[in-house]
C-alpha cells in the first residue's frame, strides 16, 4: 500500500469531520466539528496538495462558533451544510465563496431548542438526516423533528417517538426514515402518517446494544447497515424482513461510523472507538465472478467474510477515532486526540 | 526548598466580616464563600443577616490547557503510551527509548516553533504571554537535550563531548547564523564585517573548524603567512571520532604533539602580526589568560565548557563533567549570579538525577515536563541504580507519584480527561484507585460523553464505577421526567433496587392515570426483565394488558392467574389486578376453571380489608360465583 498520512494536532477534539462536496474536481476542502470544549467551533480547512512539497499542512480558512457539541454534519450541496448542537438545535449553514475572497461560513437558519426533555430541560439533538432539502432530526428526548432547508418553521414533531433516547437516524425513502435507539431497537416511521407510532420496530440484536450509526447503501437504499457500540455491523436487507442478512464482528470498539464510497457502494469505511479506521473492500477474484452474478457483495450471506478484504488505513491510535470521510481516494478522520488525519492515496480500484 | 504562599483577597464584603470557607467543586476548581462556625446549639438569626451571599469560583490558572499547548499534550501522550508500549513489549529498548527522546524533543520544538509564529502576530498581554512560555519551554527543550545526551543515549565509550557540541551548537545558533550569511556573500575582504572576528572565534568555540578556516580563507590577507600557517595548524587539528579505531591512548599522544607543534610556533611569534590570529592559536594550547578573554563570546557557562573541553580535554568522560562544569562557573564569576536553568543543567551533569527532577519540578509549564522526564529515566533505568540515602525510596513510586498529579490535572479539564486517563492506566499501584474515584466526578453533559465515559470504566475492568455512573444518568433523566429513559440507564447500571424504584413508578402512574406509558420499551425488555421482582410484575402485567387488548381472553386470564399466584405483587396493586378480574369472569366465553376461580376467591378473601376494593368487593365476589358455577357445570360435563 502506498498510502500516506498526514496528522495534524487542532487543540479539540473533533466529533465530524467532512469533505466539501466538489463535483467538478478534487475536493480540498473540508469541514470539521468539535465536542467537549469550552467553545465548540466548525473549521472550514483547505488542504491543497503540491505534488513536489510533501510538507504541506491542511490551511484552516475560516471558522464558526457553534453553540453545544457538533453532533453531526452533513452537506446539502457544495454551499450548504446542516449541524446539529447537544444544545438541542439545527443549523443550516452555507459556506459563501465569492470570487476573489476567502470564503466565510454564515448561518442561515437556526432552528434554536427544538429537542427538549418534559421539565423544558434542553436536549441534545444527536443525529439528523437528509434526503434533499428534507431534514429530520433526532434527539435524546425521543423526540423526531421534520425540517425543510427551505423553511424556518418545524414540519412535523413526533413527540415521545421513542422512550428511550434516539442515536442514530436515516432515510429509507422519502416518506419513510429509520432510527435507532439507546436499547437497540429500530424503529420504522412513515412520516406521511397521521399517527406518531412507528409502522415497524425490529432490534438489532437480542442483548440491547445500541446502534450508534445507521447507514444506506448509496444506490439500493433498502440495504441498510448499523455500527453498535460492541464493533458489529449488522446489515438489513429490509424488502426481504426485518431479521439481519449479515452480522459482521469488525472493530473492539464501539463503530462511530460507517460509509460508503460515494462513487464506489462495494467499498465501506469504517472507524471506531478503539482507534481504527478501516477500508474493506470486496476480494479482486471474488468481485470477477461474484461482482456479474451478485448483485451487492454486501448482501452475500455465509460467505461474506471470505469475499472481503480489510485494510487497516492507519497505526492504531490511543484514542477513539469519531469521524471519518471519503472522497475519490482521499480519506479524512477526526479523533479524540485533537487531532485529525489525512490518508491519501486510498487503493479503490485495486 | 523554597516554599511560597501566595494569597488571593476575595473581593466581598461578608466574607471580609465573616471568614471564608471552601470546598471542592471538580478536580480543579474551589468555591470560596462566606463562612463562619456555628457553636451554639440554639437556632438564631446570624449577625450578618440580612446579607448577600456570594460563592466565588477558583480556579488554577493551567497553562497547558491553553489552546495552544493542548497540542503537546495530546501529541506527547502519544508518544508516552509508545513508549509504554515498547517498554511492556521489547527486552531489549535503549535504542528505541532514544527514538522517542527525541520525539519528545521535536514535539517540544514544534511547540516552540508554533509559539514563535504565534508570537509574530501577538501583541500587548497575550505577547507577553507567550514570551513567557517561549522562555519555559526553550528550557525545557535545553534541559531535555543535555540529559538525551547523558541519560538517555550509550554514547560508545563515554566519549560524550561530540554530542555536547551539538547541544550548544543547537542551542546557540548565533555563530552558525551569521557564518551562514557571510560565507554566502560578497567574496573577499570579510574582516571589513564587524562581526568577522566574533564570528570566526564563535566557530571555533562551537567545534566548526571547517567553517573557521572557510571564513579565514575569505580575510584579505588570507594569502599571507600568517594565515598560512594558521590555517595549516587548524587542518591538522586531530579531532576525536569513536569510529575512526584510533584507541583513547593513541589519540592523546597524537593531541599533544599537535599542542607543543602549535605551542612552539606561538613561541616563535609567528601570529603576532596580528593579535586575532594570535589569540585563536593561544586558545587552542588552552592559554588561561586567551581564555579569559574570549569569554564575552560565550552568553552561558555550558557554552564555555563544551569550547573549553573542545580544545583541552577532548576525550572527557561523562563522569568528570560535573568537576569541570564547577570550574567554567567560577571561571566567569557567575556563582552567585547562578539561574534556575543553570542549577538544572549543572545537576545533570553531576549526574544528580534525584536533584535534576527537583528542580524540574518547580518549571511553571504544570508538570509536564517532569512527568515525561521522570518516566522516560525511569525505563532508561536511570533512576534504579540511585545512591539514595532514604531507605524507602523506591523510583517506581517516584514515577508514579508524578504520572498521578498528571493525570489527575488533565482529567479535571473538560476535553483532556482521556489524555489524562491514559497516564493513570500507568500507574501500577494507585492508578485504578484514582480513576476510580476520579471517573464519576466528570460531569455528564450529553448521553455521547456518558457513553464514552462508561466505556472508558468498562475498558478497565471496572464495573462498578460504570455501573454507577449509568445510575447517575439514570436519576438525570427520571428528574428529566423520562421515566422510560431512566429505565433504560437503570437497567445497563443493573441495580435492581432502582430499576424495582422505577418499575414502582410506571405502576404508580398507571393506577393514578390508567395509562401505561412507554409501551415500545416494556414490549422489548428481553433478559432484562430478570432484573427485578418489581420489573417482572410490570412486564408481566403490561403483557396481560397487550393480551386484552387483542382479545386473546384465554391467555390473558391464565396469566392473571400466574400472576394472582406468585409473590410479587406489590401491595397497592391488589385492588387494580382484582377489579381486573371482574370482565374476565363475566367474558362471555369462560376463561377461568373452577381452580382458577377458587385462587380468585382466595385472594379476594384475603384482601378485603383493602380500602380500594371495599365498594368493589361485592361485586368481586357475585362475578367469581358466577362464574364458579359456570366453571363447576363444565367441568362436570366434561367428566
Amino acid at each position: 500500500m502506498t498510502h500516506n498520512i498526514h496528522g495534524t494536532f487542532v487543540s479539540e477534539k473533533i466529533n465530524k469531520i467532512r469533505w466539501r462536496p466538489d463535483f467538478m474536481n478534487d475536493s480540498h476542502y473540508f469541514i470539521t466539528g468539535s465536542w467537549d470544549n469550552d467553545q465548540n467551533s466548525i473549521k472550514l480547512w483547505d488542504f491543497q496538495e503540491n505534488e513536489e512539497d510533501a510538507e504541506v499542512y491542511p490551511f484552516l480558512v475560516t471558522e464558526f462558533c457553534h453553540k453545544g457539541d457538533v453532533t453531526e454534519i452533513k452537506f446539502l450541496n457544495g454551499d450548504f451544510f446542516v449541524t446539529s448542537s447537544s444544545l438541542g438545535s439545527v443549523y443550516l449553514m452555507k459556506i459563501s465563496s465569492e470570487h476573489g475572497i476567502e470564503p466565510l461560513i454564515e448561518n442561515k437558519i437556526s432552528w434554536e431548542g427544538i429537542h427538549k426533555f418534559p421539565n423544558e430541560e434542553i436536549s441534545p439533538c444527536t443525529a439528523f438526516a437528509t434526503n434533499d432539502n428534507d431534514i429530520v432530526s433526532v434527539g435524546e428526548d425521543g423526540t423526531i423533528n421534520l425540517l425543510n432547508s427551505q423553511n424556518q418553521s418545524i414540519f412535523r414533531k413526533f413527540n415521545n417517538a421513542d422512550s428511550c433516547s434516539i442515536n442514530c437516524v436515516t432515510f429509507l425513502k422519502h416518506s419513510e426514515i429509520l432510527t435507532g435507539n439507546l436499547r437497540g431497537q429500530l424503529k420504522i416511521f412513515d412520516i406521511r402518517a397521521s399517527k406518531n407510532e412507528p409502522t415497524t420496530i425490529f432490534m438489532l440484536s437480542g442483548d440491547q446494544v445500541a446502534p450508534l450509526c445507521l447507514q444506506h447503501h448509496p444506490t439500493q437504499r433498502h440495504l441498510i447497515m448499523a455500527g453498535d457500540e460492541e464493533g458489529s455491523i449488522t446489515i438489513w436487507d429490509l424488502r426481504q424482513n426485518a431479521y439481519p442478512v449479515n452480522l459482521l464482528d469488525a472493530h473492539e470498539g464501539s463503530i462511530s461510523e460507517i460509509h460508503f464510497h460515494p462513487d464506489h457502494p462495494n467499498q465501506l469505511f469504517t472507524c471506531s472507538g478503539a482507534g481504527d479506521v478501516w477500508h474493506w473492500s470486496p476480494k479482486s477474484g471474488g468481485m470477477a465472478t461474484a461482482g456479474l452474478t451478485a448483485e451487492n457483495v454486501w448482501l452475500a450471506s455465509e460467505t461474506i467474510k471470505n469475499k472481503l478484504d480489510v485494510f487497516t488505513l492507519m497505526p492504531k491510535l490511543h484514542k477513539p477515532i469519531n469521524s471519518v470521510d471519503v472522497n475519490r481516494n482521499k480519506v479524512i478522520c477526526g479523533c479524540d486526540n485533537e487531532a485529525m488525519y489525512l490518508i491519501n492515496g486510498i487503493n479503490i480500484f485495486k | 526548598m523554597e516554599t511560597t504562599v501566595k494569597t488571593f483577597i476575595i473581593p466581598n464584603e461578608l466574607c471580609r466580616r465573616a471568614g471564608v470557607a471552601a470546598s471542592w467543586l471538580s478536580i480543579n476548581e474551589l468555591g470560596v464563600f462566606g463562612h463562619q462556625k456555628i457553636v451554639s446549639q440554639v437556632d438564631k438569626p446570624s449577625a450578618f443577616a440580612p446579607s448577600d451571599a456570594s460563592v466565588f469560583q477558583l480556579r488554577q490558572d493551567i497553562i497547558l490547557f491553553k489552546p495552544i499547548l493542548r497540542k503537546l499534550v495530546n501529541e506527547a501522550n502519544g508518544t508516552f503510551l509508545n513508549v509504554q508500549n515498547l517498554t511492556a513489549t521489547a527486552s531489549e529498548h535503549k535504542p528505541e527509548l532514544l527514538k522517542m527522546s527525541r520525539q519528545y524533543r521535536s514535539i517540544v520544538r514544534a511547540c516552540l516553533e508554533n509559539l514563535q509564529d504565534e508570537v509574530m502576530r501577538a501583541n500587548g498581554d497575550y505577547r507577553e504571554e507567550l514570551q513567557n512560555y517561549i522562555t519555559i519551554f526553550y528550557s525545557v527543550e535545553c534541559i531535555w537535550h543535555l540529559c538525551e545526551i547523558l541519560f538517555v543515549d550509550a554514547v560508545p565509550g563515554n566519549i560524550v563531548l561530540p554530542h555536547l557540541l551539538d547541544w550548544v551548537r543547537f542551542h546557540f545558533p548565533k555563530y552558525e547564523r551569521n557564518a551562514a550569511t557571510m560565507l554566502s556573500g560578497d567574496l573577499g575582504g570579510l574582516e571589513s564585517h564587524p562581526d568577522y572576528w566574533e564570528t570566526v572565534i564563535g566557530s571555533l568555540l562551537q567545534g566548526r573548524i571547517k567553517v573557521a578556516r572557510a571564513l579565514l580563507k575569505l580575510h584579505s590577507d588570507a594569502e599571507t603567512q600568517p594565515f598560512k600557517v594558521v590555517d595549516q595548524c587548524l587542518r591538522a587539528m586531530p579531532v576525536y571520532n569513536m569510529f575512526s579505531g584510533t584507541s583513547v591512548a593513541e589519540f592523546n599522544m597524537q593531541w599533544n604533539h599537535w599542542v607543543v607543534d602549535v605551542q612552539s610556533k606561538i613561541d616563535a611569534k609567528l601570529f603576532i602580526s596580528c593579535y586575532n590570529l594570535n589569540l585563536i592559536m593561544k586558545l587552542a594550547v588552552g592559554d588561561e589568560i586567551a581564555w579569559g578573554e574570549i569569554q564575552q563570546y560565550c552568553e552561558a557557562w555550558y557554552e564555555l565548557l563544551a569550547a573549553w573541553l573542545f580544545f583541552t580535554q577532548p576525550t572527557v568522560k561523562s563522569f568528570e563533567l560535573g568537576q569541570l562544569a564547577k570550574q567554567c562557573i567560577t571561571k566567569m564569576s557567575i556563582g552567585n549570579r547562578i539561574k534556575h536553568l543553570d542549577r538544572v543543567l549543572l545537576a545533570a551533569m553531576e549526574f544528580d538525577v534525584l536533584q535534576v527532577i527537583k528542580e524540574v519540578q518547580h518549571m511553571t509549564e504544570n508538570g509536564w515536563f517532569v512527568c515525561h522526564l521522570t518516566d522516560l529515566l525511569y525505563h532508561a533505568g536511570r533512576l534504579s541504580d540511585l545512591n539514595v540515602e532514604s531507605e524507602n525510596f523506591q523510583p517506581e513510586k517516584l514515577r508514579e507519584s508524578f504520572l498521578i498529579d498528571y493525570g489527575t490535572l488533565l482529567m479535571g479539564h473538560k476535553s483532556l480527561w482521556q489524555v489524562g486517563l491514559s497516564y493513570l492506566d500507568h500507574c501500577p499501584q494507585d492508578g485504578l484507585e484514582v480513576t476510580k474515584l476520579l471517573l464519576p466526578r466528570l460531569p455528564l453533559d450529553s448521553e455521547l460523553r456518558t457513553q464514552k465515559i462508561v466505556r472508558e470504566a468498562i475498558n478497565r475492568n471496572l464495573p462498578e464505577t460504570a455501573q454507577s455512573i449509568c445510575k447517575v444518568q439514570g436519576m438525570v433523566c427520571k428528574n428529566r421526567g423520562r421515566l422510560g429513559h431512566a429505565l433504560a440507564w437503570a437497567l445497563k447500571s443493573q441495580d435492581s433496587a432502582f430499576v424495582s424504584y422505577l418499575a414502582d413508578k410506571f405502576l404508580r402512574q398507571y393506577s393514578e392515570s390508567g395509562n401505561l406509558t412507554n409501551a415500545d420499551l416494556l414490549d422489548n425488555l428481553g433478559s432484562c426483565i430478570l432484573a427485578s421482582d418489581r420489573l417482572i410484575f410490570l412486564g408481566k402485567y403490561f403483557e396481560f394488558h397487550k393480551l386484552y387488548r387483542a382479545k386473546e381472553y384465554k391467555e390473558a386470564a391464565s396469566l392473571l392467574i400466574s400472576l394472582l399466584e406468585s409473590k410479587i405483587i406489590p401491595n397497592y396493586f391488589w385492588g387494580i389486578l382484582l377489579t381486573e378480574t371482574v370482565p374476565l369472569l363475566e367474558c362471555e366465553e369462560m376463561v377461568f376453571s373452577s381452580t382458577d376461580t377458587f385462587t380468585i376467591m382466595q385472594c379476594l378473601e384475603e384482601r378485603e380489608h383493602l380500602k380500594e376494593l371495599k365498594d368493589k368487593i361485592a361485586l368481586s365476589r357475585l362475578a367469581a360465583t358466577r362464574n364458579l358455577a359456570r366453571a363447576l357445570v363444565h367441568e362436570a360435563q366434561l367428566n
